[in-house]
């Protein structure tokens, strides 16, 4: 049962009169799968197979090379294939393209991973195994159609035969182990391969080029109006790159596209005119219109961002008018969060950037405040306001030092800046404090 | 192993299948009908009744009987056809904590889920008592123009209902499924299935025992209620102007009418006028007032004219999608009751210029259908195989409110699709994935199925790091996605399984409930 054979050396099994069966289940024997396994995969009855077997023992064809010790175990199939190679046997001596019924070359499969507790025939195990070994192969050697062949009908009824042999749908539920994945593969994989052939363009793309993959070429693509930014360019074969564009996943009218600008344009100008007459909710209203006809377009988002401002600037004005000092806790917030809407839209603009410090400063948040002030100080250095600013805020994090190089650099830039002075002074004397402190 | 049976949940009836001998079979509920009505109702006393029980006492009991739950499952209540079946169902339906809408009935608030499953659950009870012995699978069918989240709710609801959902299925599909078994031969067919509630065309191609669908579309929300509804609307203007009296308040007189209308409907599917009489309709000072009134074939085709012309609208897109002339077509199959009206037959005749086929029973075909897949699925013997599709396009949210499509609609599933982004800012070091399911090329205006921030992207000027998106759906239509960043190969991922609007928690909590009341629900 758990014999193994192989094709005598010197054989030549094309001189045989074989029927089409016969002769495949001849170019099975490759010393190392064991005869139960290859009984299975013979598609013929057990008993057939079997009086096959013998009699190609007694006209001297095959020759057994060893007992398998346990039939049942999987890991010993392997270990006999590994000793029968070391034994310098002939392991594949007939050659899978004398195999009438084989007209690729059958990929060599590693039975050790058959598996015969699933729920899967060996022959179909085998199938699956052989099939995934091949899916690199151009798309109408995978469908199995001649090269060329753009007839429809062709192409489908070739689809669906492996459909019906590899969807996944074909297993539900059945135990089939780690065959799940392949099944997945090799399904996705003739899907793609019937979508590439029956499209005319990227047939003949598919006829020239070897083994084109959709996802790796998609990828290369440059990105269109849907990611404006394309990604690096990379290395391509041009005339592929440009059929598989217009079938690109997300195609993309032009005409449309073109419309809806215009109709934004048109809407943003009604917009700039309500604006000038001083409504500007319904201005902004427009204006928001507009992005929704032309997310892209930064002119509308700019302009929307100083109607905002503009909006918010009633509200605004009112509560900037206070100075932060004067405002309760919960003022101050508001403040916060009315300068961070607007400063979305103008983030480096210095005065908003300065109110946004000291309300942040007055707050306790630190970290935020400083980011506002060196934005402040960044925008305008040559104001010396915006380096005392920086130091009081470094004088409340108790970092001293930089404190006082804020203080001084204002100073150097408006000796009359009061409040640069009187803070330098009150952090020096501080330190002096400190200093007299630690040495009494 | 126990049988798995296929349901069609209807609109307005629904239909169980299993499979006998190899073939389909419907199985007749206890009254011997093969559909039962989609409908819950809960009595004055607290007694919950279900199918027939619950239609037979509609017109007493119109603001606690619940009709038509499918039209609001998995929609949100600010949805614009949920507002409109709020101003034409009896019954009360309030916004739910989650954004969905709710159903009020017998003092109780019920989500659409629950109500579908007590249905669902009827119609296992069906199957349990003519097989004798439990159910515990099925395989259900949905408009194929539901969505994710559609879809989501109806599993929920056979969870309420106690049953395993092995597939959602397209009705339009179940249909061709049923229509194509034991056909030999390859067909093209077109499937115009015209319900209660929806209305789906596909077209499909088969041979030998697979069916491949080409292109599907349609519109959740018209169906055969329309056609009442109009009737409905054309009999209270007539009331109105010759008695005088509006009867639009009154939920009584709207029920009767409704029913009247729909049953005047069905007969003029066979003669050519019916008299439409509800004595005692309305009364006032004057004392009773009747309502007689003849209503003609013509008559009735001139008032639902525009609702079957734009149900030809989306047969056209269909064709369109599909890539198909309508002379392609080698078959066209009818599906749903109101198919059988002789002016949907007419238009359908004239449109794909030959008579739609005649072999099955448009009520029955669907069930017939989703108990055929689950033979598929599960019974080595059967030969049928459905290469289905995704309903929706599926894609992300680009810079500058696109939407970029990964996987369009109508792409057969198990499939994989990827693409290369990259950023839009200098130095950006964090990309936010938004998973959006529709049609529209505005994200906006899609639904977002879920998100995901990929981070540590290594600073870089905009347009220079590379980000691939790859969008995975497996057989079961379980969508997965993942984005990997190609410098670091960092990667990031979510699988988007449940948007449903139920947690697993409340799920298990309906249906301790439902366990209470089912002594009442079996008498």
């Amino acid at each position: 049962m758990g014999q193994i054979f192989a094709l005598a050396s010197g054989c030549d099994a094309t001189q045989l009169n074989l029927t089409a069966t016969e002769g495949y289940l001849l170019s099975r024997f490759d010393g190392s799968t064991p005869w139960r396994v290859l009984r299975e995969m013979a598609g013929i009855p057990a008993a057939d197979a079997d009086s096959c077997l013998d009699r190609w023992i007694d006209e001297g064809l095959l020759e057994a090379i060893r007992n398998s010790s346990d039939s049942n175990s999987s890991s010993s199939a392997s270990s006999s294939s590994a000793q029968t190679d070391s034994d310098g046997e002939e392991s594949a001596p007939v050659d899978a393209a004398e195999a009438p019924s084989e007209t690729p070359p059958a990929p060599q499969i590693d039975e050790s991973k058959f598996d015969e507790g699933l729920d899967l025939d060996l022959s179909v195990q085998r199938r699956i195994l052989e099939f995934e070994a091949s899916l690199d192969q151009p798309y109408h050697r995978l469908l199995d159609v001649e090269k060329g062949s753009s007839d429809p009908k062709v192409i489908k009824r070739a689809y669906f035969k492996l459909s019906k042999e590899f969807h996944p749908d074909r297993y539900f539920r059945r135990n089939i182990g780690p065959y799940a994945l392949p099944l997945e593969r090799i399904f996705k994989k003739v899907l793609e391969a019937h979508e590439m052939l029956s499209d005319p363009d990227l047939c003949q793309v598919e006829n020239q080029s070897s083994t084109p993959s959709a996802v790796e070429t998609v990828v290369a693509l440059p990105a269109t109006e849907a990611s404006p930014e394309p990604s690096a360019e990379k290395p391509k074969p041009l005339t592929k790159l440009e059929r598989l564009r217009q079938r690109m996943p997300f195609k993309i009218d032009q005409a449309a596209i073109e419309a809806r600008r215009a109709k934004a344009q048109e809407i943003f100008r009604a917009a700039e005119a309500s604006q000038k007459a001083g409504r500007l909710q319904e201005a902004e209203a427009n204006i928001r219109i507009a992005i929704s006809f032309d997310p892209a377009c930064s002119e509308f988002k700019e302009a929307l961002g100083g109607l905002r401002i503009q909006a918010a600037g009633a509200r605004a004005t009112k509560l900037l008018a206070t100075p932060s000092e004067r405002m309760s806790e919960g003022e101050l917030r508001d403040a916060w969060k009315l300068l961070e809407d607007v400063l979305l839209y103008r983030p480096h603009d210095p005065e908003l950037n300065e109110r946004a410090a000291r309300v942040c400063l007055q707050l306790g948040k630190l970290d935020v405040a400083e980011e506002y002030a060196q934005t402040y100080m960044e925008g305008s250095p040559e104001v010396a306001g915006s380096h005392t600013l920086l130091g009081r805020i470094h004088r409340e994090r108790g970092d001293r030092d930089a404190a006082v190089r804020a203080f001084e650099r204002a100073l150097k830039l408006d000796e009359e800046d009061l409040d640069a002075r009187r803070a330098l002074a009150s952090v020096r004397l501080g330190a002096r404090n400190e200093a007299q402190g630690g040495t009494a | 192993m126990s049988r798995v049976i296929g349901i069609d949940l209807g609109t307005t009836n629904s239909c169980v299948a299993v499979m006998e001998n190899g073939q389909p079979t419907v199985i007749p509920n206890s009254g011997g009908y093969k559909t039962t009505p989609s409908m819950f109702g809960i009595t004055q006393d607290g007694k919950r009744l279900v199918g027939h029980l619950a239609k037979r006492q509609a017109i007493t009991n119109a603001r606690n009987t619940v009709a038509a739950a499918k039209r609001l499952i998995g929609r949100r209540f600010d949805d614009p056809e949920v507002q409109k079946s709020i101003d034409l169902s009896p019954y009360e339906i309030v916004r739910g904590p989650n954004g969905d809408p709710r159903i009020k009935a017998g003092g109780k608030t019920f989500t659409c889920p629950e109500i579908s499953g007590i249905i669902l659950r009827e119609m296992k009870r069906v199957a349990e008592e003519y097989l004798s012995e439990t159910v515990q699978e099925a395989v259900i069918t949905v408009p194929a123009y539901f969505n994710d989240s559609q879809r989501q709710c109806t599993k929920d609801a056979g969870k309420i209902a106690g049953l395993e959902v092995l597939r959602i299925i397209n009705e339009p599909t179940a249909a061709a499924l049923a229509y194509g078994m034991n056909r030999p031969g390859e067909e093209k067919i077109a499937v115009y299935d015209l319900g209660g509630g929806t209305f789906d065309i596909s077209i499909l191609d088969m041979s030998d025992g697979v069916v491949e669908v080409l292109a599907t579309s349609g519109n959740t929300f018209l169906g055969g209620e329309d056609f009442d509804r109009r009737i409905v609307q054309h009999l209270v203007e007539w009331f109105e102007e010759s008695e005088g009296m509006d009867l639009r308040s009154d939920t009584m007189a709207l029920q009767r009418l409704k029913d009247a209308a729909e049953k005047a409907k069905c007969d003029l599917s066979m003669r050519d006028v019916v008299e439409i009489n509800l004595p005692f309709i309305a009364s006032d000072s004057e004392g009773p007032r009747h309502l007689k009134f003849e209503l003609t074939r013509e008559n009735l085709e001139s008032l639902v004219h525009d609702v079957v012309e734009g149900t030809l609208k989306s047969v056209e897109q269909c064709c369109v999608d599909a890539g198909v002339q309508a002379s392609d077509i080698d078959q066209v199959v009818l599906v749903g009751g109101q198919s059988r009206m002789p002016l949907v037959q007419r238009r359908v005749t004239e449109y794909f210029g030959k008579r739609p086929h005649r072999g099955v029973n448009p009520d029955e075909v669907v069930g017939l259908g989703a108990a055929v897949q689950a033979a598929a699925l599960l019974d080595s013997k059967n030969d049928m195989l459905l290469l289905d599709v995704t309903p929706l396009s599926l894609g992300i949210g680009t810079y500058g409110g696109h939407f970029a499509r990964l996987i369009e609609r109508n792409t057969t599933v198990p499939v994989s699709k990827g693409h290369v982004f990259t950023t839009t800012r200098d130095d950006q070091s964090a990309v936010k994935i938004c998973v959006l399911q529709g049609e529209s090329d505005l994200a906006a205006e899609n639904d977002l199925l879920g998100e995901f921030v990929l981070s540590g992207i290594r600073p870089a000027p905009k347009g220079e790091p590379e980000v691939e998106v790859s969008f995975d759906i497996d057989a079961n239509g379980i969508v997965s996605v993942s984005a990997r960043d190609l410098a670091t190969d960092k990667e990031q991922s979510i699988t988007v399984s449940s948007t449903g609007t139920l947690s697993d928690v409340e799920i298990d909590e309906i249906i301790e409930e439902h366990d209470l009341y089912e002594v009442q629900l079996r008498d």
